[in-house]
């Protein structure tokens, strides 16, 4: 019995923190399991498309492999040639011996390392060329899905999806991946080698290994809860302390400070309780698992003695204490792997959990494309025509009803309403930012259905009442990334438009920087970039949303007399919301809720009395009496 | 270990935890080094049958065997297990508290700086000191603490045992080790410059997404997809070299601290080999060398990480001390006088302000007075300087003596609570928290009145909204409730203001979201309830002042007229001017309208 003892302390002292930790375990509510994101797609299929991608590096994967099994081979080899120095070393020995077998050990020391160089290096290299591939993927898909289903998603969540998603999925491949893979190798093969050298031995390792496993299973389950507690906690207090840092000056002239600190107090306490049950969790698994492991070693030392004492084999293996030393060595080589596979896991889930959101955009099917028979148009002339156009963003919430209009060549139409009349719509139709549900609408006497999408875009030069700026340089702007544009054409360009007088006036000219957004701009400055911008393009049809933004009187003029030279280029639509841009258009079309009250020239509403007139006369006044302040 | 200013007295308010956590730590340091030496005995009694324990040879049997092999390492593991329990509890306990008590603190103080410190520092950047910077110091707190002495005790009491079995082989190791220290110290600098590009790329690659699916219109209007593509594809390559550099340098560093630790082991093997073969050593005590030496690798690469990490941490005490150190500067004046029984006449004497790091003065030689129990409209362009004039009465800047007086009092003469506690405020953009309707509303009491509150809702004309909703007044409102119009904002923060009863009662530009039928209402409903009582109104449309006991119209920062609507219609031209304006935008956006 005496001769058991420390066995069967040691199987006492695991069995009651299994029975405790299982018992912990089952009573512990089954809380959710909320990480935030629902998935969807089945495993196998998110692996399936991954693999896509991978496919094409499968010679650098079976390099990494090779690579990869060759460094493995020290993890096995290593603690043989110490055994074996042990074994003979414990008698008289010849020197020379001894020294062969440390060479041997530091030859299989550097073949290991090299090979974990290269593996490292030659992965990290096909990851990054996967993750380049699926990244321009996404990029390009993303650009050609319409204005509509990109409205429909925060630029915010893109870019997430485009950066941190697939940097997610590239340490799938760089690192995850293989290092689950290296784990059940080195487990497989330090088991073989394990069983190889002794059985006995073997077995009493193999016992401790469901514990392991539960212990590891359980901490998780645990440690997720107090995580989440934790991360809750955090949330909590940071949006409180975001609110009630924007909201100091209301706490501040209410006399509220000490409510508010103390609400604050029970919050922060409420945080310090998660996170000390969390090192307490921490403070019971963490020791748990060494103990499991010296556990182990216990049994070696006594099994390993007690067998040698006693004489006694098994099977026919005898234990010497080389193979103690060995052994010693394989136990921890063999726990290491079997608790970070679980981990792996983890990251593997939230891999898959990137993947499908990425999966997800691709499956997103472009709204706006083009038809199979659709042409290329090398010129146009022109004329556009509206047939009794429909359209809405929204099922049954018309945006436009039957609208028919037609624009002759080299005609400047300005198009009147009120927000939300429709007017802004037509000009993203033409230029087919969205398809409509009824009615025709003709370019050239062409439906533009009928015309490839980039080939009619870039007949037309767009002017959007937000203007744009990228963040760059004034000639970066301008030209787009169009690098064949000289800096004497930017320049005609900038003067045409009579944006030349203040480019001129900045320190660097065409390279003076453009700040994100523009924002170092004036509005007035950034609607004639936007000029110059298309007039550069050569369009034959120029699309204006005029500014409604406040404009200072100097530029106001800058922008008027400009756009009447504009005029000359080609055909014009404009959304207008100045006087003189509306008094000289050819034909002016009044809208209002989705449909066409009055079309025809100034001269010809004027006359009518309609509500053109009244709109007229009332920003006429308007703008007499600003002229006097 | 972290040293400064606001942190020193942590190590003394929890010396008693700290110790014990030392001293645990200690115990499992020892313990954990007793291990080579029982491994030790096992080999050294398997081989020759005998163990020799402190000079005195006992025969190796099952006796030694269970009572001086097993039952001795029995009691380590359940000491070790309970003593690393124990630390963890000890050291990560208090740096939890110091985290906490910190949080506290700087919360606390937070709450009373100025306008003028919170016009300096963002709140994002604000934010970062309590979430970013709190955590680095908890971690170097507990983290470095225990890192410090982790190191110092396992790796003294290692190499001393080392040093006791025999001294040159003892060198030999610790020489390769030193070189390491050096070499992973400059590959560690190396690797971060890696990184720091690195993560160049990344902002750069994802800086440049942001502002391709932001500007995605522009693009597809000029046909640019395929030249944007092409940019995002330089931009990702520069990713993959940059990625590609970093882990160079960091799979370097691994393979070549693996390579010092096991060229050391060979040394061991070799030298030690030798010493055996001399009759110097024998089998036990090399392997039991190897236990010791790799008690001290750890130790040895802690240096690095624990520079590393000290130098975050200061730099985060740093921040965060200068929050705390910030000057609260709108204060009382030690020889203030209580002010009672407000009565709400408000006189400015030539006051001229200028914002603390403003370039230029947003109110000029400012002077009017309010008599108690007046309504008052204050009008202006954008930018005249409305707020600033509230602000001040307000008291969330510093006014110099003589120029603000409430009640015939100079401002800088009563406390600030004081001023604060009988005006009731309606700000510009309507703040309110994310908390119950009813609890906003109740702001400024401590116990919620049902019934108060339901009355000050229907004065702000914001109760039949407010009984459409599912809650009612138990309606959670902000991210995580209902987002309200900004009109029903409006309203709730008047019914907040209302709420307070106070002699004076400012608004500034409150009534700008909601319709002119609501409007009039809600002024009617003020002119009411707060008769006799003075009433200052920042408003942009003229028909919400026409009806004010008198107008104060400023421009630029200066008054330019005083009184009563009409006479200020027939007298002021500017005034005249910016009146008629109004009226005829208002009819053309009643025709759009229409």
């Amino acid at each position: 019995m005496r001769e058991y003892l420390p066995l069967l302390i040691v199987g006492a002292i695991i069995g009651v923190f299994t029975i405790i930790f299982v018992v912990a375990y089952l009573l512990m509510k089954n809380k959710k399991e909320a990480i935030g994101f629902d998935r969807h797609m089945p495993d196998g299929e998110i692996m399936k498309r991954l693999m896509k991608y991978a496919t094409p590096y499968w010679k650098q994967f079976l390099v990494v492999l090779v690579l990869m099994l060759l460094s493995i081979a020290y993890d096995l080899i290593s603690p043989m040639i110490i055994g074996n120095i042990e074994e003979l070393v414990k008698a008289e020995f010849d020197l020379s011996l001894l020294y062969r077998m440390v060479i041997a050990y530091i030859a299989v020391l550097l073949v290991s390392m090299v090979c974990t160089y290269a593996q490292a290096i030659i992965l990290q290299r096909t990851g990054q060329k996967i993750l380049s591939a699926l990244r321009q993927d996404l990029f390009t898909h993303i650009e050609s899905l319409s204005h509509e289903q990109l409205n429909q998603i925060p630029v915010g969540k893109l870019v997430t999806r485009v950066t941190n998603d697939t940097n997610a999925i590239s340490m799938m491949f760089t690192n995850i991946l293989v290092t689950m893979v290296k784990n059940v190798f080195v487990i497989v093969g330090v088991l073989g080698a394990m069983l190889l050298l002794n059985y006995l031995l073997t077995l009493m390792v193999l016992c401790f290994v469901p514990f392991v496993i539960l212990f590891t299973v359980i901490f998780r389950k645990f440690s997720r809860a107090v995580y989440r507690k934790v991360k809750d906690g955090t949330t909590d207090i940071n949006t409180y302390l975001s609110e009630n840092l924007s909201g100091i000056k209301i706490t501040q002239i209410f006399n509220r400070e000490e409510a508010k600190m103390n609400e604050f107090l029970e919050k922060s306490d409420r945080l310090r309780k998660a996170k000390q049950s969390q090192i307490f969790v921490n403070g019971v698994f963490r020791p748990m698992v060494y103990v499991l492991y010296i556990s182990s070693v216990l049994c070696l030392l006594y099994l390993g003695a007690k067998s040698i004492i006693k004489n006694t084999t098994f099977m026919g293996q005898a234990i010497t204490s080389g193979t103690i030393v060995t052994f010693y060595m394989y136990v921890s080589k063999f726990f290491n792997p079997i608790q970070t596979l679980a981990e792996q896991f983890n990251f593997l889930q939230s891999a898959f959990a990137s993947a499908e959101k990425i999966f997800t955009v691709f499956d997103m099917q472009p709204e706006v494309v083009d038809e199979p028979d659709a042409i290329e148009l090398d010129s146009i002339r022109g004329e556009i025509e509206f047939r009794n156009v429909w359209f809405c963003y929204n099922p049954d919430e018309w945006v436009l009803q039957d609208v028919s209009f037609h624009v002759l060549p080299r005609q400047t139409v300005a198009f009147v309403g009120s927000t939300g009349s429709g007017k802004s719509t037509i000009l993203s139709l033409i230029c087919r930012n969205y398809d409509i549900q009824k009615g025709q609408i003709l370019i050239d006497g062409i439906d533009i259905k009928k015309i490839k999408i980039a080939s009619l875009r870039r007949h037309f030069g767009q002017m959007l009442q937000d203007v744009f700026l990228f963040s760059g340089t004034i000639r970066s702007n301008i030209v787009l990334r169009e690098e064949s544009f000289t800096d004497e054409e930017v320049w005609d360009a900038c003067k045409y438009v009579n944006a030349d007088s203040f480019i001129n006036k900045l320190e660097d000219g065409l390279n003076e920087v453009v700040r994100e957004r523009g924002n170092n701009f004036s509005a007035g400055q950034r609607q004639l970039l936007s000029f110059a911008r298309t007039i550069l393009h050569k369009p034959a049809v120029m699309i204006l949303d005029e500014a409604t933004a406040n404009i200072d009187t100097e530029t106001e003029l800058l922008i008027q007399d400009s756009l009447e030279k504009m005029k000359n280029i080609g055909t014009m639509l404009v959304v207008a919301h100045r006087l003189s841009t509306i008094q000289h258009a050819d034909n002016i079309i009044l809208l209002s809720h989705g449909r066409i009250l009055e079309q025809g020239t100034h001269q010809e509403l004027l006359h009518n009395k309609g509500a053109y007139h009244h709109l007229y006369t009332l920003q006429y006044n308007k703008q007499l009496l600003q002229a006097k302040n | 270990m972290i040293f400064g200013k606001h942190i020193n007295r942590y190590y003394l308010k929890y010396a008693p935890w700290l110790l014990l956590g030392l001293i645990t730590l200690a115990a499992v340091d020892y313990l954990q080094l007793v291990i080579p030496n029982l491994y030790q005995m096992v080999i050294n009694g398997v081989n020759t049958g005998y163990v020799d324990v402190d000079g005195v040879r006992m025969v190796f049997d099952m006796d030694f065997l269970l009572d001086r092999i097993c039952m001795p390492m029995i009691g380590i593991i359940m000491s070790l297990a309970f003593g690393r329990f124990l630390w963890r509890v000890c050291i990560f306990g208090s740096a939890v508290k110091v985290e906490t008590d910190l949080r506290n603190r700087m919360f606390d103080h937070a709450k009373d700086l100025s306008r003028q410190y919170y016009q300096v520092n963002k709140v994002g950047n604000l934010m970062s000191l309590f979430t970013n910077d709190l955590d680095t110091v908890q971690e170097c707190y507990g983290g470095g603490f225990l890192m410090f002495f982790d190191a110092l005790l396992q790796g003294s009491m290692a190499i001393g045992k080392m040093w006791g079995m025999n001294p040159l082989m003892t060198i030999l190791a610790l020489i390769p080790m030193l070189l390491l220290l050096g070499v992973s110290a400059v590959i560690g600098k190396y690797m971060m410059k890696k990184w720091d590009i690195r993560q160049q790329a990344f902002s750069s690659l994802s800086d440049f997404s942001q502002e391709s699916f932001s500007g995605i219109a522009v693009i597809k209007a000029f046909v640019k997809e395929g030249k944007e593509l092409w940019a995002f594809k330089k931009l990702n390559r520069e990713n993959e070299d940059a990625n590609v550099d970093f882990t160079r340098a960091s799979v370097l560093l691994r393979v070549l601290v693996s390579l010092f630790v096991e060229s050391v082991i060979c040394v061991i093997l070799g030298y030690g080999g030798y010493l055996v073969h001399e009759g110097v050593f024998n089998a036990g005590q090399l392997m039991e060398f190897i236990g010791y030496f790799t008690a001290t690798v750890w130790p040895i690469m802690a240096v690095s990480e624990l520079i590393d990490m000290t130098s975050r941490g200061k730099a985060s005490l740093k921040r965060i001390s200068e929050l705390l150190d910030a000057r609260q500067d709108v204060v009382d004046r030690a020889d203030v006088q209580p002010l009672a029984g407000v009565k709400g006449h408000i006189e400015f004497r030539d006051l001229t302000f200028r914002y603390p790091e403003g370039e230029y003065d947003a109110l000029k030689n400012v002077s009017f007075t309010i008599s108690a129990g007046e309504n008052v409209g204050l009008v202006g362009k954008t930018g005249s300087g409305k707020t600033t004039l509230v602000d001040l009465i307000l008291r969330t800047y510093n006014v110099p003596d003589g120029t603000i007086f409430i009640d015939g009092h100079d401002v800088n003469s009563v406390p600030i609570r004081d001023v604060r506690e009988a005006s009731a405020y309606v700000p510009q953009d309507n703040f309110l928290f994310s908390d119950t309707i009813a609890r906003n509303i109740a702001f400024s009491c401590d116990e919620v009145d049902e019934q108060a509150v339901q009355n000050a809702a229907i004065l702000a004309d914001v109760d039949g909204n407010i009984q459409e909703f599912a809650e009612k007044y138990g309606t959670i409102l902000g991210e995580r409730g209902v987002t309200v119009s900004g009109g029903q904002k409006q309203r709730i923060s008047i019914a907040r203001a209302l709420m307070k009863n106070a002699p004076i009662l400012i608004l500034d530009d409150s009534v700008s979201a909601v319709d002119t039928k609501t409007e009039r209402s809600i002024l009617r409903n003020l002119r009411q309830t707060r008769a006799g009582r003075t009433t200052i109104l920042i408003a942009h449309r003229i028909s919400t002042i026409e009806q004010m006991d008198k107008v104060i119209f400023i421009d630029d920062g200066r008054v330019v007229a005083v009184g009563a609507h009409n006479d200020l219609y027939a007298t002021c031209e500017d005034y005249r001017r910016m009146v008629d304006l109004q009226k005829l935008e208002e009819e053309g956006g009643e025709h759009h309208n229409a």
